[in-house]
């Protein structure tokens, strides 16, 4: 396993005037077999970032490592528009699996490996084999979320990025993608750079933790010194905010 | 199946029968009749033996007529064909080349697109030189404009979505993005378009023939048919009107066949009828809610719902989505739009309303002053001059600095918190006693949501209005009110304050959905709480309590009779309060 390495990252969106640094400048590691939170408000930069790492934006000076293509998946946070609707499951799967040789086509493997390969990554993430028939419009939205991750993970990559998975969930389903996600990253040591704005999931899934603000990293550590005692009057002011019951 | 029953169904049923009838049968049925030549009736008006008379060389009109309907209708599907292929190819190349020849190509299409079709046509036809094909190619390649337009913007709109993006990281191809995510996304109203495209190329076509460039004898088509009868209207009407017949009823059929086509695929689904007349909120003192039930047509999202709010008491309703929870808040505020149905009495004071997203529920259109005045000035019959300053006046007491500024402003140019800010002094224009926020905060951060909850309770506290507050966070829910209503599958299974909440909840339910959120200080070695099963549809109706098939406490009764709202708890096993702890958590993950 490779760490997530970003080094002096900068990214401009939009063209001539209109042009504006959404990020300015951030140094992050996500050590190898570890989770880092991503915490910030929108607008922060935290999603154009992690857009940067796999190529979606360019990026206007700095380099992130594995600079690879598929070396870095992301997950979306919105399963309803993140799988082609006319996509069986199983097809969306497929097509992530990575290609055995360099221009062997996807129907020179031997018959029956990728169902298999399918099905084994559907039970990894808590599905049926069953499910890789279905299309996407006849999952639930935790069910659309496990075969999104299922797909990132088949691309067999080096570091998975979760953008926001939960936020387009209901509590109850939200629980559930984060016990798997634990247990995931847990099981193949995957390393996991997961963004959210909320702070308490973010907290419950990471082990070191990352604050963004206006396109900077203001504070970066231990989850529990992070949350503990923030150094950065921002840190606090968001800590500050988070509505709590007890 | 169903949809082939509705009129439009019928229709194009019958369209399609009718088409196959003349293209497949016509020639084979009536090819004697149109090739022998009646020197004994040369140019005869209708009569028994030829129904709609005879041409120059004595042949039946009708039956030629039914004869030409095969090279009509076959000339106008491969101009059609010619035009979507070449409209998918050059529509298609944007997506597949890179950025800077992509623009190159849809500027040449929106250059091309500012000719009318059939001018294009005509001169078309008049460079390929005269005949049924090469006016097929005409008619054809002057419709690539318009096909390759409707292309490029789809499948533009298509590239935008975030599975594009997901196979981009992938590593997919260019081409095979193009064939695999692209088109058969954008397929449907690409099928609809050309139905209807048909139809008009068909029209075009009679065009061609009739001025003499399309098809020419000794073939002949409906348009060639038509310029012959044209000779002849003043003798023979009927020999002209045939054709021309002919022309409009299969254009006709076409574009049935397209409105079948775009209903099926468009899924514009015949909005079923209301069946009754809905209960609307009568004038009374806060809000009570009686039996409110909200149906549409056999399913019932809202299933008997009552509770009631004191003059400046804030409440909670709490649940996830499809629990009720926003129609409920929509019933309440009379928002519930045929062919829902509002049963139950709602009597409520001046209601106001605050809604999630604020950059849809402010028009964009018009300034903030305008929209914030347009309350004074026709509920309060203000003066414009009047209802200006009050604007002013709500804004500033919303903490929005430099509110004469703001109200010149359009709702774009402000942040989302201020938009929200500035929605809650809308409902602030007139003097509302209950104030009903659904999921006021979801779209905004956590510092600002924060101060729109305190907002809020402000607002209640100084004006004396109620706050029926929903939300799906157990948590936010806290911060504002004093009690929670926790609803599920239509129906208010807890009832408590929210000190009881913290405490320990009753419902096996609330304490489930509880056990399920992180806090900040919940336990990172322990799996969180999940609630297997899911919830059952509001077509669904359990002849027991709705949560029974996910309840770890259920026995047979909880499945065979449903409890009653009892000391706040709609439960046959209500838990005795303590709280939620570490082991239940740990037992239930």
């Amino acid at each position: 396993m490779t760490a997530l390495e970003f080094h002096g990252v900068r990214v401009r969106l939009g063209r001539g005037r209109q042009a504006k640094e959404i990020v300015r400048g951030v140094d992050l590691e996500v050590p190898s077999g570890t989770v880092v939170g991503l915490v910030g408000e929108s607008g922060c930069g935290k999603s154009t970032l992690a857009r940067s790492a796999v190529g979606l934006v360019p990026l206007a000076a700095g380099h992130v490592v594995p600079g690879r293509r598929r070396a870095v998946q992301l997950v979306f946070q919105d399963p309803y528009s993140s799988l082609d609707p006319r996509m069986t499951v199983g097809a969306a799967i497929t097509e992530a699996l990575p290609r055995r040789r360099l221009f062997a086509r996807p129907s020179a493997r031997p018959p029956g490996a990728a169902a298999a390969e399918v099905a084994r990554f559907l039970d990894l993430v808590g599905l049926e084999a069953a499910h890789a028939q279905r299309l996407p419009g006849h999952l639930s939205g935790g069910q659309r979320q496990r075969v999104a991750l299922a797909r990132a993970l088949a691309a067999r990559p080096e570091v998975v990025i979760a953008d926001e998975i939960t936020s387009a969930l209901d509590v109850s389903v939200q629980g559930m993608v984060l016990n798997l996600v634990k247990d995931i990253q847990r099981e193949l040591g995957l390393t996991l750079l997961f963004i959210s704005h909320n702070l308490a999931v973010v907290r419950y899934v990471s082990d070191r933790v990352a604050v963004m603000s206006e396109g900077r990293v203001v504070e970066e550590g231990p989850v529990d010194e992070v949350m503990g005692s923030p150094r950065d009057p921002y840190t606090r002011t968001l800590l500050e905010s988070v509505p709590r019951l007890r | 199946m169903r949809r082939l029953r509705t009129p439009l169904g019928f229709a194009a049923v019958a369209s399609l029968a009718f088409l196959l009838f003349m293209v497949v049968l016509g020639p084979i049925i009536w090819v004697g009749e149109a090739v022998r030549t009646d020197t004994m009736a040369l140019n005869q008006g209708p009569s028994a033996e030829h129904l709609v008379g005879t041409d120059g060389l004595g042949r039946d009109v009708l039956a030629r007529v039914m004869v030409a309907s095969r090279l009509t209708v076959g000339l106008a599907l491969l101009a059609t064909a010619i035009a979507v292929g070449g409209g998918l190819v050059i529509g298609g190349l944007p997506a597949v080349l890179g950025r800077r020849a992509g623009r190159l190509i849809s500027g040449f299409i929106g250059l091309v697109v500012a000719f009318p079709g059939l001018l294009i046509a005509l001169v078309l036809a008049v460079v390929l030189g005269s005949g049924g094909t090469s006016a097929a190619l005409a008619i054809g390649l002057a419709s690539v404009p318009a096909f390759a337009r409707l292309t490029q913007t789809l499948a533009a709109s298509v590239a935008g979505r975030d599975f594009v993006a997901a196979a981009r990281v992938l590593g997919v191809g260019r081409v095979r993005m193009l064939f695999r995510h692209i088109l058969p996304n954008i397929g449907e109203p690409l099928i609809v378009q050309a139905t209807l495209g048909a139809g008009g190329a068909l029209l075009a076509f009679a065009a061609l023939s009739f001025l003499g460039l399309g098809v020419q004898a000794p073939d002949y088509d409906w348009g060639l048919l038509l310029n012959e009868g044209l000779n002849r209207v003043y003798l023979n009407p009927a020999a002209a009107l045939a054709p021309g017949a002919a022309v409009a009823l299969a254009g006709l059929a076409f574009n049935v066949l397209g409105e079948f086509a775009a209903q099926v695929f468009g899924g514009r689904a015949t909005a079923a009828p209301a069946a009754g007349r809905s209960a609307r909120p009568a004038p009374g003192d806060a809000l009570t809610v009686e039996d409110l039930r909200v149906a549409y047509g056999d399913a019932e999202p809202v299933k008997g719902v009552s509770f009631s709010l004191e003059p400046g008491e804030r409440v909670g309703l709490v649940g996830e989505s499809g629990s009720g929870k926003s129609l409920t808040a929509l019933a309440v505020a009379g928002l519930i739009e045929p062919p829902g149905v509002v049963h139950g009495t709602i009597s409520s004071g001046e209601t106001a309303m605050v809604f999630q997203d604020p950059m849809t529920s402010l028009n964009p259109a018009l300034r903030v002053g305008t929209q914030l005045a347009e309350v004074a000035r026709v509920h309060g019959r203000l003066s414009r001059k009047a209802a200006w300053e009050r604007a002013v006046t709500r804004l500033t007491d919303v903490h929005i600095a430099a509110a004469a500024r703001v109200v010149r402003q359009y709702p774009h140019e402000l942040s989302g918190g201020m938009r929200q800010r500035a929605m809650i002094a809308m409902g602030l224009m007139g003097s509302p006693r209950v104030i009903i926020a659904d999921e006021p905060t979801t779209a905004l951060d956590v510092t600002v949501q924060k101060q729109i909850l305190d907002l809020l309770r402000e607002v209640s506290d100084r004006s004396g209005a109620a706050i029926l507050l929903i939300s799906h966070d157990l948590a936010v829910v806290g911060q504002l009110c004093s009690r929670v209503l926790v609803m599920y599958a239509g129906v208010i299974v807890e009832d408590l304050t929210v000190e009881r909440l913290r405490a320990g909840p009753a419902h096996p339910y609330t304490r489930a959905l509880l056990a399920s959120v992180p806090d900040m200080a919940a336990d990172r070695s322990q799996p969180l709480a999940t609630i297997p099963g899911r919830m059952p549809s509001p077509a669904e109706r359990l002849p027991g309590c709705a949560f029974a098939p996910r309840c770890p406490l259920a026995d047979s009764r909880c499945h065979a009779s449903p409890p009653p709202l009892e000391n706040g708890v709609r439960c046959w096993h209500p838990v005795a309060g303590e709280s939620v702890t570490v082991a239940e958590k740990g037992s239930e993950g």
